[in-house]
């Protein structure tokens, strides 16, 4: 199950957060969230590992913590997407396919003229068109 | 890298050395306790051996030196296990002192929080960490898995003060008393031992002590003994220069000098003689035992023989133990034999050896599951790896199997995992691994929540510390060790670390991170009372808006509390609550310009600088050209700042937002102020009431107290959720000097203070009536020269009506007063809108509105002349003498009349000056802003067309549409203004109107002959320009005197500006021809509006510029006859017609008539010229006058169409007999006959419509202004139908 999804700006600014527990652990993925953006940053700026994978946009797994599994994915434009999940085995695959749909959903969001670059995501159908990406998430490749 | 350099082999280098065990008798430390400390204190500093050089040997031939060597003293009783809750309560203590340390010296820079600083100091691992880490350490010390701790030698020591010496040294290593190490076999209690006679010189005795000395050396061997005299300085007590006792200093009493009976003597004393233990004695003793242990084991162990039996004798031992430690193994064993042999190597440098025995131990152990053992010699094998410097996986593998292995033991391993973690992560320290460090010391967080928080932090020090750096799991990690610190009440370090974990999180928009932060720094810092501190993290929270409605309670609720109990009003600087939306800011302040309303403040300055640039005669001045103007706003800067009198209010505007989803009350805003007497900024006897420096919190309370040099206006009110509030805040400054508004107080729910101080840094800052001046500083703005009281108007206008109906005409009161008593003169005013608004005369105070407009007082006729003139002057100047003072106010009429639906803005500009000369302000202008809303009435419309009866008449088409939704209105009377025309009813009133009324709605029709009386006076009506008109009543009943004069006062003028204003939109097709019509109505007043707090009067409506010759300057009638009867059987018909022209233009006119006979293709119709006779016939719904319609548009008038039934196939032709061609030239005015004549062959209805007039008027000698006019023209004949009957 996805437990948070967020969208990260350029300068590490958190555009979009979202979870999708029942719980009130929202500082607590904002925490996972925030460290995660170490990773990216090392995983960015180490080039024995960007090497091969130099136009690559998914990150991979950024780390294990605790009981959730964070991955990451960089857009051309330095916007960070992260995803943190509770599910044990997961396909990269699956991971891949979310952080396309993501990120397609993303762009649409910020072609809107209206939305203000650098601030964060209000607009209500990308958060609805997350939610459906989110719940469709494991299934595309089993179907 | 020298791997014995790195920490880790410092540590190693300090911590694994030979331990001696310390036995004493109580009078050696009684001795002892004479210097302030005990026999092992007193030997400890002259354990370490900086440089001495030692060969050593083991187990290869090759010998090798030792320059640096330490011995670890302990007491016997100490040489055992730690007692675990001893231990853990002391590690608690270390963090609580250490807590408090670290605290005390953070507080003193919190007085001025400065993160950067914090900061810092925080990236430096705190130094207390290496002592716990330390002490963590000893806590796995004195197992008996591990040989390194255990004695190498025994120290006995006995005063020469003891009875029987010899016996006290045997008695010391009496077995009972022996730690139960050597007492259980873990180790061989057979070691080195070396006997120490102590004396004190201070109780004498020397002799005794050297004859005890010789029997000693007799029975325990002469090298094995010496004497060691101390407390030989007798009564002085000496002073160390650089004491080696220091480092105890903190278990010794601080007022005690240490060691101050011992002289040098002593002292170099102490130092031969452990010098000689450690290098003639244990040193010797280990390499001895080495060889031993080398040979037993190589003997056993090794070849290939030994490692075939021992692979086999272990196989055969796996079943029989299955403890969980494995097998016991007492010294005698291989096994610890092995290790004791790997420790001695260890501690005496040859690693070489340490490890090849490690080794061979390490396998033994994993056989026999002795799990413990074997973590132990894991870890002393990476211990090895790393100060061989070799194989660095193979030590960390090494490491992390033992750490593993200790974890896997549980409780029994806890210590000893830790320490091996601790040793971990030294080594990956030292190779700068410290991610890899991190997770270890995330590894090591066990259940106890301190160490775990401790070692969080630690980790958290890691991140920071690898490269790149990793802040933000910096942060994180020092957040949970913040969490785990406060769990386990250590507030004060879960301070530090939240606070260190501040600067991460700074200045980002992770805000609910932040918020988290910073509300738990305030709470814990509440929780220690210091509610200042807490007071400034909380208020960081304030403005959280992204929060949830019961987070932003809570956050609310707990500032509240924590500012409740500092228990005094709390000043804040940059309190986020409510925020002060800066932009919005507006300094209102009146110098020369004074407003009659808030309205006229927000007007556009450059709306009113147009308005009053002919009254205010320095302006036109300035704007000459731009060269002057720049170095004239120089020298303004300069010498003129903003300028405000006394006694006259600064106004502020400001905006306050809640970002919050709950209510919160703010009370007490006020402006902070600056008030300094003198008008020189320079000068240094300010008079300050407050201070710039928004820290110094004195000065802003001082605020509150009453201030004589001005007055500030308070007010309070509540924010809703989410609500925006724009509050008029305002300065009265009372005495002369230089006041200076600073910036905004308010008090959030009456207990916290805000205030804002008006950043000079706002460049969109909006002065709306501070002159824009290129480079004036912002701060100037809010600096003003407050002048000596001088006199201001107020003025007001009275019943002018929010709302009106177009053509509403009303009377008007100014009302001007001046409450000093300094009189002001020279009046002048200026109207933005004199279409609505114009200024009336002093005597019109007396006439009665709106009795004043009917004719019956017509005899002042001189105001109708006069007026024109005033018109033409853009400003109005109030009579000379006119001077307003004291308490008696000047009133003046105003008219106004609603000239055109829409929402109007009247700007009246009203300039004086005063009388005073000296002051700075000569002059001051009053500015005052009304809107009007004007509701559309009625619709008029008018529809001219030249009557067929009669040439220079004309019929006149009146349509009036009430647009109203619910008024009612009673059309009173039409008055046509123009030359010389003259109106008249063509039906009685009552038919038109049968109810008199006009309902909502509601359109009519009416018509009206206009007849051009100036035929007859041609020669005349350039002498008068007043225009005359005639007046038609409307209503029957009226008698005549109730007839609305046009050349009355308002509505002459107000129709002078119509025309003006109509002027624009309509062509002038020559002014001789036009007429203007006004509709005067009147509202019935049985169906008011109670909208309307006034009811209108009178409502006039004028429609200017109406043109009567549109075809061109040329108007034409045919006569003749309508109906003939003629007897066809006899001769065909001959009818004689007569065709008047007219010549309306100013210049002599050529006309020529050409009459068109029937061609057989297009029926006698003329289709050349379809333009005038296909004009849309539209019977109804015709409102605005068009120049290109008109003619032909007269198809109900009073000639109803009578062949309208009849076939135009039927008809037959007819013939022109006259002249096919006519030319004649017509003077102007002038009017002329032309005869037609045309031939009919049978009876029928003729349209005699066949004939063209051709017009020409000479172009030159005409004005400029007639370019537009049409010079020549061709006019296709109008309908005349004519039928002609057989006459029987």
């Amino acid at each position: 199950m996805i437990v948070c999804v967020a969208v990260v700006g350029h300068q590490n600014n958190p555009l979009y957060i979202q979870s999708f527990t029942e719980a009130d652990d929202a500082l607590k993925l904002h925490h996972i969230v925030h460290c995660s953006l170490d990773v990216v940053d090392e995983r960015v700026n180490n080039p024995k590992k960007s090497g091969p994978m130099l136009n690559e946009t998914f990150l991979g797994l950024l780390y294990p913590i605790e009981n959730y599994k964070v991955y990451g994915y960089l857009t051309n434009t330095k916007v960070k997407f992260i995803l943190v999940t509770t599910d044990i085995d997961v396909k990269d695959a699956d991971v891949r396919n979310f952080f396309r749909r993501f990120h397609a959903a993303y762009v649409d969001a910020v072609s809107n003229p209206f939305h203000v670059p650098g601030k964060k995501i209000t607009s209500r159908t990308f958060a609805e068109r997350v939610s459906t990406i989110v719940k469709s998430f494991g299934f595309s490749s089993a179907a | 890298m020298d791997p014995a350099r790195t920490p880790l082999g410092q540590m190693l280098l300090e911590e694994i050395t030979p331990v001696v065990m310390v036995l004493s008798t109580p009078s050696v430390e009684e001795a002892c306790l004479k210097n302030g400390f005990s026999f092992l204190q007193m030997l400890t500093p002259f354990c370490s051996f900086n440089n001495i050089d030692v060969p050593v040997r083991t187990a290869s031939d090759q010998p090798y030196r030792i320059h640096k060597f330490k011995l670890r003293l302990f007491y016997g009783s100490h040489v055992k296990k730690p007692d675990l809750k001893v231990a853990k309560e002391q590690l608690n203590q270390v963090i609580t002192d250490s807590g408090e340390k670290v605290f005390s010296e953070l507080c003193l820079d919190a007085s001025e929080i400065d993160h950067e600083t914090a900061c810092s100091e925080d990236r430096d691992t705190p130094s207390w960490f290496q002592f716990f880490n330390k002490e963590l350490v000893r806590m796995a010390s004195f197992s008996d898995h591990e040989a390194f701790d255990h004695p190498v030698a025994c120290l006995l020591a006995v005063s020469s003060k003891d009875e029987h010496p010899m016996s006290r040294f045997v008695d010391l290593f009496n077995t009972n008393k022996l730690p139960s190490l050597l007492k259980d076999g873990a180790m061989d209690p057979k070691i080195l031992k070396h006997y120490l006679l102590v004396n004190d010189n201070q109780d004498g005795a020397a002799d005794r002590a050297s004859k005890i000395l010789t029997e000693m050396r007799s029975t325990f061997g002469a090298s094995d003994c010496s004497l060691l005299s101390i407390n030989s300085s007798l009564d002085a007590p000496i002073k160390h220069q650089d004491n080696p006792w220091a480092s105890q200093a903190c278990d010794a009493s601080p007022n005690q000098d240490l060691g101050c009976f011992l002289n040098i003597d002593d002292i170099d004393e102490i130092k031969d003689i452990m010098q000689n233990l450690s290098s003639k004695h244990i040193i010797p003793n280990m390499e001895q035992k080495i060889r031993v242990l080398n040979q037993q084991v190589s003997a056993t162990r090794k070849g290939f023989k030994n490692q075939i039996k021992n692979l086999w004798w272990r196989k055969g031992k796996e079943d029989v133990v299955d403890s969980l430690n494995g097998p016991t193994y007492n010294f005698n064993s291989i096994e610890s034999q092995i290790r004791v042999l790997g420790d001695y190597a260890f501690m005496l440098r040859d690693y070489e050896l340490a490890l090849s025995n490690y080794r061979l131990i390490s396998t033994d152990y994993k056989i026999d599951k002795a799990w413990k053992r074997y973590a132990g010699v894991q870890e002393m094998m990476g211990l090895t790896y790393f100060m061989l410097d070799q194989s660095r996986k193979e030590a960390e593998y090494c490491m992390e199997n033992a750490f593993n292995t200790y974890l896997k033991l549980g409780l029994l391993g806890q210590q000893n995992a830790t320490r091996c973690g601790l040793w971990w992560i030294e080594m990956l320290k030292a190779r700068e691994l410290y991610k890899e460090a991190a997770t270890v010391y995330f590894r090591i967080c066990g259940e106890d929540i301190l160490h775990s928080a401790v070692m969080l932090e630690q980790a958290s020090y890691c991140y920071l510390l690898s490269k790149p750096s990793m802040s933000r799991k910096y942060g994180f990690h020092l957040v949970l060790s913040g969490e785990q610190y406060k769990k386990c009440d250590q507030i004060k370090h879960a301070i530090r670390t939240y606070r260190s974990a501040l600067f991460v999180f700074k200045g980002t928009t992770w805000s609910y991170i932040n918020d988290h932060v910073h509300f738990h720094i305030g709470q814990w810092y509440a929780s220690l009372g210091m509610y200042h501190v807490a007071v400034k993290h909380m208020t960081e929270i304030l403005a959280c808006s992204h929060q949830s409605k019961t987070t932003q309670e809570l956050f609310l609720g707990d500032f509240l509390q924590v500012v409740e109990k500092t228990g005094r009003t709390f000043e804040v600087t940059k309190l986020q609550l409510p925020v002060i939306n800066i932009s919005s800011l507006k300094v209102i302040f009146e110098d020369h310009r004074t407003f009659g309303s808030p309205s006229a403040v927000n007007t556009k300055e450059n709306l009113w600088h147009s308005l009053e640039e002919d009254m205010i005669p320095s302006f036109t001045a300035a704007k000459s050209n731009w060269l002057e103007l720049q170095s004239k706003l120089i020298l303004k800067k300069h010498t003129q700042s903003n300028v405000c009198v006394t006694g006259e209010a600064v106004k502020v505007n400001i905006e306050f937002i809640n970002p919050l989803q709950i209510t919160i009350p703010v009370s007490g805003v006020t402006l902070i102020c600056k008030h300094s007497t003198s008008t020189d900024e320079l000068t240094s006897d300010e008079k300050e009431s407050s201070v710039t420096t928004d820290n110094e919190v004195d000065h802003f309370r001082d605020m509150s107290s009453y201030n004589s040099s001005f007055l500030v206006s308070e007010v309070d009110f509540s924010l809703r959720g989410g609500e925006t509030t724009t509050v008029q805040l305002s300065v009265t400054p009372k005495e002369v000097g230089t006041l200076e508004i600073l910036g905004v107080r308010w008090k959030l729910s009456g207990t916290i203070a805000g205030f804002h101080n008006f950043e000079l840094n706002h460049p969109k800052k909006s002065i709306v009536k501070g002159r824009r001046k290129a480079k004036q500083s912002p701060n100037e703005k809010f600096k003003f020269m407050v002048i000596k009281s001088i006199p201001k108007l107020q003025g007001s206008v009275h019943s002018l009506p929010g709302k009106a109906y177009a053509g509403d005409l009303r009377q008007l009161m100014l009302d001007l007063r001046n409450p000093s008593e300094f009189p002001v003169k020279n009046l002048k005013m200026k109207i933005s809108h004199p279409r609505f608004l114009i200024i009336g005369n002093q005597e019109n105070v007396k006439l009665e509105f709106p009795a004043c407009l009917t004719k019956k007082i017509d005899s002042v006729q001189s105001d109708a002349h006069a007026s024109p003139n005033v018109m033409s002057e853009t400003v109005f100047s109030f009579p000379v003498d006119t001077s307003i003072q004291g308490e008696t106010p000047l009133l003046w009429p105003l008219w106004f009349r609603a000239a055109v639906p829409g929402d109007i803005s009247l700007y009246i500009s009203i300039y004086y000056e005063i009388e005073d000369i000296s002051s700075v302000i000569r002059y001051r202008t009053l500015r005052l802003h009304y809107n009007v809303q004007v509701l559309p009435s009625l619709d008029v419309s008018f529809q001219i067309s030249p009557s067929r009866l009669r040439i220079q008449d004309f019929l006149v088409r009146l349509d009036v549409v009430n647009k109203t939704s619910s008024e009612s209105f009673q059309v009173y009377q039409l008055s046509s203004i123009g030359h010389h025309w003259e109106i008249s009813l063509l039906q009685p009133p009552d038919t038109i109107f049968p109810s008199q009324t006009l309902m909502a709605g509601q359109a009519i029709s009416c018509f009206f002959t206009l007849k051009n009386s100036r035929r007859s006076s041609t020669s005349e009506y350039n002498m008068s320009t007043i225009p005359v008109g005639s007046d038609v009543l409307l209503v029957p009943q009226c008698s005549q005197d109730l007839v609305y004069n046009m050349n009355n006062v308002p509505l002459v003028n107000f129709h002078y500006y119509e025309r003006l204003q109509q002027k624009v939109s309509h062509e002038d097709l020559g002014d001789l021809n036009t007429v203007d019509f006004v509709l005067i109505s009147r509202p019935l007043n049985s169906s008011i509006n109670p909208g309307l707090s006034d009811p209108p009067h009178v409502m006039s409506h004028h429609t200017c510029h109406l043109s009567t010759a549109s075809t061109g300057p040329i108007s034409w009638l045919v006569d003749g006859p309508q109906t003939l009867h003629h007897d066809f059987s006899a001769s065909f018909c001959e009818i004689n017609l007569k065709m008047h022209l007219y010549n309306s233009s100013d210049a002599t006119a050529f006309v020529c008539i050409d009459t068109i006979d029937f061609d057989g293709s297009g029926g006698h119709m003329n289709s050349a010229n379809t333009v005038q006779s296909a004009t849309p016939d539209n019977q109804a719904g015709w409102h605005d006058v068009t120049p290109a319609t008109e003619l032909k548009v007269t198809p109900n008038a009073p000639e109803t169409q009578p062949g309208k039934a009849l076939s135009l196939d039927s008809v037959s032709p007819y013939i022109w007999s006259g002249s096919s061609s006519t030319n004649i030239n017509l003077e102007s005015m002038s009017s002329a006959e032309v005869p037609l004549q045309i031939c009919v062959f049978s009876p029928g209805t003729y349209d005699l419509s066949n004939y063209v007039l051709n017009w020409k008027l000479p172009s030159q000698g005409l004005g400029a202004s007639d370019e537009t006019r049409q010079h020549s023209g061709k006019c296709q004949g109008y309908k005349y139908h004519l039928t002609v009957l057989q006459s029987t």
